[in-house]
């Protein structure tokens, strides 16, 4: 019996998968589907609604499996990736929200860039993420988690938190920048070792 | 800044992966994110970066009709079906053709090829290769894969270490594109048998190659960007695939045909 934890297993799975393989593609949804669906309730925070990001989620898995192969990321982050924006489309509606579009100011007309590679590993991705989110200061960890785990909005965050929205804002690009620097640091002194 | 400066695309990045992006900044991040690569590539990390961080959440079983549901909405439907080749000719319910979509997606078929799979899947073969590019003995197994139930190409194997493919027509690919054949084992990833013509047969010697298919249930070819796969792994469209028919090695009388 293979261990359903492994990148490997979950490689094979989805590789098979993309092959149009039922029985894999069966297996895969077994081996995710609490890690995902609880990380869809946390944002979505309503059961019917997960149960549907899930569906949608799988559908896509299963049609772009093949896809996954060029993503060149661990397979959980992969399937957690579309389930997060699934969930993220659906809590970010026009009727979830009022506007604000500080952060496109400068969408213009876009150039292509360069692709540069991206290579990764779940366990030591994980370890490197919970260490920097540690070295973030209070506020700004608490912004970010809420954002991430509960999929609230700038606006959400700071009632969350009773604090005025440009504060809030404030925190959390600092705390994304912080994070950059500690991940990329990271990334660095690993691929000298 | 433009969008095409790292810091910003870096910036935009993590707020669109963070989740804190509004709707109407993220439907058109959105947009921009279908055709830039910078931009690509910038979420690809930031996902990387942040992604890890839902392993914290405890799991919690979702209930068994998604499942069912996900299930009722694929149902005979297989990857890659944007292609032409598989467009059309479902079913109203999704029935496929019984010998590629209920072969493929039966568990019978992943347990165990079906006798009666094996004996049409011989039976197709021989009546192609009567006289053909096959040597006359009998091979060792023979595949004929499928596409929508029509026989698109038939994969043999004449004898150790040697693979026979035939196209029953030439395949009209892009030029800029390669067909890839792979061999689906038992457990584990599919395997790459290589690259094959497009227009008629190829002969494929492999060392290695009996082992390769020892485990093998199936055979499927995918597109592939020019020269294969970048991956080792099927990364392209499937365009057809057939079971793997063994023959039983000490009874191979001569057929009359």
């Amino acid at each position: 019996m293979p261990d359903p934890t492994t990148n490997e297993y979950l490689i094979s799975l989805l590789s098979r998968t993309s092959l149009g393989d039922r029985p894999a593609f069966n297996a895969l949804y077994d081996a995710a589907k609490s890690k995902l669906f609880a990380v869809s309730l946390r944002i979505v925070r309503e059961r019917h609604i997960a149960e549907e990001v899930l569906q949608d989620s799988f559908v896509k898995i299963w049609h772009h499996a093949a896809d996954y192969a060029a993503a060149k990321s661990a397979p959980m982050t992969w399937m957690t990736a579309i389930v997060r924006n699934r969930s993220l489309d659906i809590v970010r509606r026009p009727q979830h929200e009022v506007a604000d579009h500080d952060d496109f100011f400068a969408l213009n007309m876009p150039d292509e860039g360069p692709t540069p590679p991206v290579q990764l590993a779940s366990k030591r991705d994980q370890a490197q993420i919970v260490r920097c989110m540690k070295g973030l200061d209070d506020e700004q960890h608490k912004a970010i988690a809420l954002a991430f785990f509960d999929g609230l909005s700038h606006s959400e965050v700071a009632i969350q938190l009773k604090r005025p929205l440009g504060t809030v804002k404030t925190h959390i690009r600092r705390g994304l920048l912080k994070l950059k620097d500690c991940l990329d640091g990271h990334v660095n002194e690993g691929a000298g070792a | 800044m433009k969008l095409d400066h790292p810091e910003l695309q870096s910036r935009l990045a993590a707020e669109y992966v963070l989740g804190t992006m509004h709707g109407g900044a993220r439907r058109r991040f959105d947009e921009y994110l279908r055709h830039h690569r910078g931009l690509q590539a910038a979420v690809a990390r930031w996902e990387a970066h942040l992604t890890p961080l839902a392993e914290q959440i405890a799991p919690i079983n979702p209930p068994s009709r998604v499942w069912r549901r996900i299930e009722a909405r694929i149902n005979g439907k297989i990857p890659g079906n944007k292609s032409p080749l598989s467009t059309g000719n479902l079913g109203q319910n999704g029935a496929r053709s019984p010998v590629l979509g209920g072969l493929f997606q039966s568990l019978f078929f992943w347990r165990g090829l079906g006798m009666g799979a094996s004996t049409l899947a011989m039976g197709l073969l021989v009546s192609i290769f009567v006289g053909n590019v096959m040597p006359t003995h009998d091979p060792m197994m023979t595949a004929v894969l499928e596409d929508q139930g029509v026989a698109r190409m038939v994969v043999e194997q004449p004898k150790s270490g040697m693979l026979m493919v035939k196209m029953v027509k030439p395949w009209k690919t892009a030029p800029s594109n390669s067909l890839q054949l792979w061999v689906m084992p038992k457990d584990g990833p599919p395997r790459s048998i290589g690259i094959i013509n497009q227009d008629g047969s190829t002969k494929i010697n492999m060392q290695d190659l009996d082992g390769m298919l020892n485990d093998g249930l199936a055979f499927a070819l995918s597109k592939e960007p020019m020269g294969g796969s970048p991956t080792g792994l099927p990364t392209g469209m499937i365009l057809c695939k057939g079971v793997i028919a063994k023959m039983p090695p000490k009874q191979a009388p001569k057929q009359q045909i």
